[in-house]
């Protein structure tokens, strides 16, 4: 029998043509973007990791003042750890800077190249065309440097006093993300780049002077399973070196302010000492002359007074001196134990985990990859869904010829069966089709071309994983089988007799009473009747706003980090110390931060912890003395869902310490994650002097000496950071729209074509009573108005709230505020677009209203 | 005794639409007996005929074929039971609307392991010409012959036939009666057939007729008039 039924699947395939063709381009076209965005994520996130295996990615890099030893080397190795000198050198290439630094912002330092010797150990260079140095005069380059410059193999470069041909151009795993600093967060390749040349070239470039900075002391390492990164920096920091041995001016001048005043201390001490032993000296030589003035007689009285009295003065000089070197041993003891006045060779420790600059691409691709897998699923149950809908339609359609077979014998999973056939078919059919294109050069390789053009990876092949295959191929027809059984199986259920007189199941939307007019009532019953269709147009509406709200919230996260965090930012310039200065620079406002982890979701944020003063002109933050009380910033509030009033922790790597603090408040700052508290308090909790800062804000620039900071970041760069969200995510969001306008339309088209189909006879029978085609429209049609009405106000706040619930599982790798609010102008928006898709299917759908003939209802009688 | 119903009743509904439909109906059929249950519009002919076909339940009595007892049987051994015994032909013909004639009867030939020759039976219904058209191509007793087929195809030792020249003008109803009639002869299939058309009991073997639910009439026709020379139809 099924090989018989089986002629009418492509009979009915053709006969609705129309319809298996629209849903089946959707799911094509729903499975193409899926499997396109997450086999592009997949690609990238092992890709990635492999590169990283076979590039020898380090497990993390520190700095140093002056370069390791051998006998320190020595010491490390000999614990398993693999080292490799990343010394560096920058060079300003060229004066020209980028669009956003033209307007005004940020250190227009012009482009910048930095430039290493080739490595053997660690973070190896892949080479994308051409291949590394072998002699002097060549040079190895990032790619994505060279494709904002228009630089290919053979191309001379100027960097420094040096000529270079370009002999190869390629990635390497430690500038995945091209960032000049750590602290930049975003990347702008057409102003940094990287490049390699040979061992010799760099002494001789090092030597040749041109570059901007001294040379840079950093150091990769490989941990080998021996030891932990914590361990690790533990024995650098346990690296002593003198002061004495550090050139840099700038760090002599503030270790004479801070770690030196000890020594100055301890120095004072010893001349007390020295000048209270020479008053004890000087006093017991003359206390042994006075044995010879004694002699004189004539003043014998007056002499024995004085010889008494400088008796007494030596004996005391030399208690003296015993209190003084007893001063100075306990005052020794209590510096050595209350201050730690030792250097630490080392400058900064990152570990891989904790270096923006490693795994970004595949962090990034993470989000793509659940939202991908989940908005996949959730298409495809609406699609199975949608053909459940015509299946039953035909089930019912044909009640008479099923009631008929069951009295002839036939069972019902025989039936099943074949109904199922059609929508497997179909969903295999699209979903076969999806998944080719997702995979072919359309779909994977148009995704990997957004990480292609920020991210600096090497070329990937595609990588088929096997899971994505199956849920491209297997998942179509398996979501098919499941709502079609669940749906069809309730209608098959049902005794012949029934099925043979076309009895429906719906006696208690008949027995329900209406009161009103009779177009009322018809369309009220016309609906309960439709009831299956209305709520599968809802579900569909609703799928189809969240996909909408998945795009918007995309769309209002970036715009609002694009304009708040201009907005909030205040200070024109943040200048962040290696070495402060004795005095806040004039024009400057004075701050204390502390970098500290906080995690959410699994993932660990970078949470500075600042130090300010309560009337200070940059922060909202009223500040109030106590070393509990903290304001916290909005983007950190949003983040880790942080009230007034909770209680938040702070982790300081640093000093393996926990924080608790209460929240006072919630200060607008959506910028970045910072807990505010009052300056003096922090400098108490964190055993700092009255007067330390090592952050200080301006609203002009200060004119800082670069050798004094770490960073310096702009109102511009983080304008331009926040740009770059946007550019990045206007893609994705432009065709998120279009998908969910697709799908919504087909879906409300679909469903209501066939509830006139449906009603076809009695609406011929209407015509045959004499019906106006408006009358007739009024009727059948315009009480769907209600129920898209209905549904838009119920499926847009409650898409948006099931969006919003869970919007920062997908962006939790992101480290932004998650501000989602939409204007009351994007919420009418979206209300009124949803009325204007309902007129324009409305309005076509009443082409087959119009065509449905009188004589209709005569001819199809049987 | 082919077919025995012994007291059976059927009702519906409960309190105000509470209706009994079958009182305690009694009657016996032989095998290959062609017979007709006639009676006025609500007597009951179609309940007894679902009832007999396993499509209805029973209240109490009971019903026979060919020695299995069928009241009480679960939905699947009824499903069985009509599986290995029984055709139904009903008014409206049921047919597949978007299967040929052929696949139409297909449909039911796999039911049995020894089904009829489907080409025989095309051409005996005179169908052959027609096997590969649809059914909305065909005229109503085209469709209706497309009905028997099917319901014979599986060859059944019984045939339900629910007013199956209802929907049909006296000659075409003419042709159906003189079909069943050769298939009768032919197949020796027990036939029963639901009618209210006066004329047909004079052309099969047995009539019983029905009123207000109970058996009033059911006697053997001592001289069967073929089909063909019905009048009046």
């Amino acid at each position: 029998m099924q090989k018989i039924l089986r002629k009418r699947i492509f009979r009915d395939l053709k006969e609705n043509a129309f319809r298996y063709l629209a849903l089946g381009l959707l799911i094509i076209l729903g499975m193409y973007i899926v499997i396109g965005l997450v086999g592009a994520a997949d690609t990238i996130i092992k890709g990635t990791a492999e590169t990283a295996e076979t590039s020898k990615v380090e497990d993390g890099q520190f700095g140093v003042f002056v370069p390791l030893t051998e006998k320190e080397k020595a010491s490390l190795e000999k614990d398993g750890v693999i080292l490799e000198e990343h010394f560096y050198l920058d060079y300003i290439i060229s004066d020209e800077i980028s669009s956003i630094q033209k307007d005004g912002y940020g250190p227009a330092d012009g482009v910048v190249l930095r430039i290493f010797s080739q490595r053997e150990k660690i973070d190896l260079v892949q080479v994308d065309c051409g291949r590394i140095p072998k002699k002097t005069g060549e040079i190895f380059l990032e790619k994505r440097y060279c494709k904002e410059h228009t630089i290919s193999v053979g191309n001379v470069v100027s960097v420094g006093n040096f000529d270079f041909t370009v002999v190869g151009v390629g990635t390497v795993p430690d500038y995945e993300s091209p960032l000049r600093n750590f602290s930049d967060s975003a990347v702008d390749s057409y102003q940094f780049g990287i490049g390699f040349v040979t061992e010799e070239e760099y002494k001789q470039m090092k030597n040749g002077g041109g570059s901007i900075s001294s040379e840079e002391y950093s150091y990769a390492y490989l941990l080998n399973d021996k030891m932990s990164d914590k361990r690790l920096k533990e024995k650098l920091q346990d690296l002593e070196i003198a002061a004495d041995d550090i050139d840099d001016a700038f760090f002599r001048e503030y270790w004479k302010r801070t770690g030196g005043k000890s020594e100055e201390f301890k120095d004072s001490f010893d001349e007390l000492t020295d000048g209270t032993g020479e008053l004890w000296d000087g006093l017991a030589k003359l206390d042994e002359n006075s044995n010879t003035l004694a002699k004189l007689e004539a003043f014998a009285g007056g002499v024995k007074e004085y010889t008494d009295g400088v008796s007494e003065a030596a004996k005391s000089a030399g208690e003296l001196h015993d209190g003084v070197l007893k001063l100075r041993e306990e005052t020794e003891e209590f510096l050595d134990e209350n201050f730690d006045c030792t250097l630490s060779k080392m400058t900064r420790f990152v570990s891989a985990a904790d270096n923006p600059r490693i795994g970004s691409a595949a962090d990034d691709k993470l989000v793509d990859k659940a939202a991908g897998l989940v908005a996949g699923v959730m298409v495809l149950i609406l699609f199975a869904y949608v053909i459940s809908v015509f299946t039953v339609h035909s089930i019912e359609k044909e009640s008479g010829v099923i009631g008929t077979l069951y009295a002839m014998g036939v069972k019902k999973n025989e039936l099943l069966r074949h109904y199922l056939t059609l929508p497997v078919v179909i969903t295999l059919i699209a979903g076969v089709i999806g998944t080719a294109l997702g995979y072919s050069s359309l779909g994977v390789n148009v995704q990997m071309s957004q990480p292609y053009g920020y991210f600096s990876i090497p070329k990937i092949d595609v990588i088929y994983e096997p899971y994505l295959l199956l849920y491209g191929l297997v998942m179509p027809p398996l979501a098919a089988v499941f709502i079609n059984y669940l749906v069809i199986r309730k209608k098959l259920d049902r005794p012949a007799l029934a099925l043979i007189r076309g009895e429906q199941k719906s006696a208690n939307v008949q027995n329900v009473r209406i009161k009103g007019g009779f177009v009322r009532v018809f369309r009220i019953r016309q609906l309960l009747r439709e009831k299956r269709t209305a709520i599968t147009v809802f579900f569909g509406m609703f799928i189809s706003l969240l996909i909408v709200m998945l795009s918007l919230n995309c769309y209002v996260i970036c715009s609002h980090i694009k304009t708040e965090n201009v907005k909030d930012t205040k200070f024109e310039y943040m200048y962040t110390y290696k070495y402060p200065e004795e005095n806040v620079p004039e024009g400057g406002e004075e701050a204390y931060g502390v970098t500290m982890k906080k995690e959410v979701l699994g993932y660990h944020f970078g949470v500075t912890l600042l130090g300010i003063h309560k009337d200070n002109a940059y922060f909202d933050a009223e500040v109030e003395k106590g070393k509990n009380n903290v304001f916290v910033s909005s983007a950190m509030a949003q983040k880790y869902g942080i009230r007034t009033g909770d209680i938040v922790t702070l982790f300081d790597e640093e000093n393996d310490k926990n924080y608790a603090f209460m929240v006072d408040g919630i200060v607008t700052y959506s910028a970045g994650f910072f807990v505010f508290m009052d300056i003096d308090s922090m400098r108490e909790l964190m055993g700092e002097s009255d007067d330390y800062y090592n952050i200080v804000f301006a609203d002009h620039a200060l004119g800082i000496d670069s050798g004094r900071l770490y960073s310096t970041l702009s109102k511009g760069e983080v304008e331009k950071s926040a740009s770059v969200f946007v550019t990045l995510m206007k893609d994705m969001v432009t065709m998120l729209l279009v998908i969910s306008v697709l799908m919504f339309m087909v879906v409300m088209y679909l469903m209501m074509k066939m509830m006139i189909d449906r009603s076809a006879m009695s609406i011929s029978l209407f015509k045959v009573f004499g019906y106006q085609k408006r009358e007739i429209g009024k009727l059948y049609l315009n009480g769907n108005f209600f129920v898209i009405v209905f549904g838009a106000l119920v499926g847009i706040p409650l898409s948006k709230v099931v969006m919003d619930g869970l919007f920062p599982y997908m962006v939790s790798n992101v480290a932004c505020g998650i501000n989602l609010t939409f204007s009351w102008q994007m919420y009418a928006g979206l209300f009124f677009s949803v009325l204007a898709l309902y007129f324009i299917i409305n309005r076509l759908l009443m082409h087959r209203v119009n065509k449905i003939l009188p004589g209709e209802v005569l001819k199809n009688r049987e | 005794m082919y077919l025995e119903v012994n007291k059976l009743k059927k009702s519906y509904g409960e309190g105000e639409s509470f209706m009994e439909v079958l009182k305690g109906v009694d009657l016996s059929v032989e095998k290959g007996v062609m017979c007709v249950i006639q009676g006025t519009s609500g007597s009951g002919k179609s309940t007894l005929l679902n009832c007999i076909g396993g499509l209805d339940e029973t209240n109490s009595g009971s019903i026979s074929v060919d020695g299995m007892e069928i009241c009480g049987l679960s939905p699947d051994k009824l499903s069985d039971y009509r599986r290995a015994n029984l055709g139904f032909i009903f008014q409206f013909y049921n047919l597949v609307p978007n299967l040929t004639v052929k696949e139409n009867i297909q449909v039911c030939e796999y039911l049995t392991d020894r089904p009829l020759n489907l080409e025989e039976l095309l051409d005996t219904l005179g169908l052959a010409k027609h096997q590969d058209k649809f059914p909305s191509q065909l005229s109503g007793g085209q469709q209706q012959r497309c009905a028997i087929a099917r319901a014979l195809i599986k060859n059944p030792k019984l045939l339900l036939c629910d007013e199956p020249t209802g929907a049909l003008d006296s000659h075409t109803s003419q042709d159906i009666l003189m079909l069943l009639e050769e298939i009768n002869r032919k197949y020796g299939t027990t036939m029963l057939i639901v009618t209210h058309n006066n004329s047909i009991k004079n052309m099969v073997d047995q009539v019983i007729y029905l009123k207000d639910g109970q058996v009033r009439k059911n006697y053997r026709n001592a001289e069967k008039v073929p089909a063909a020379q019905l009048e009046d139809l």
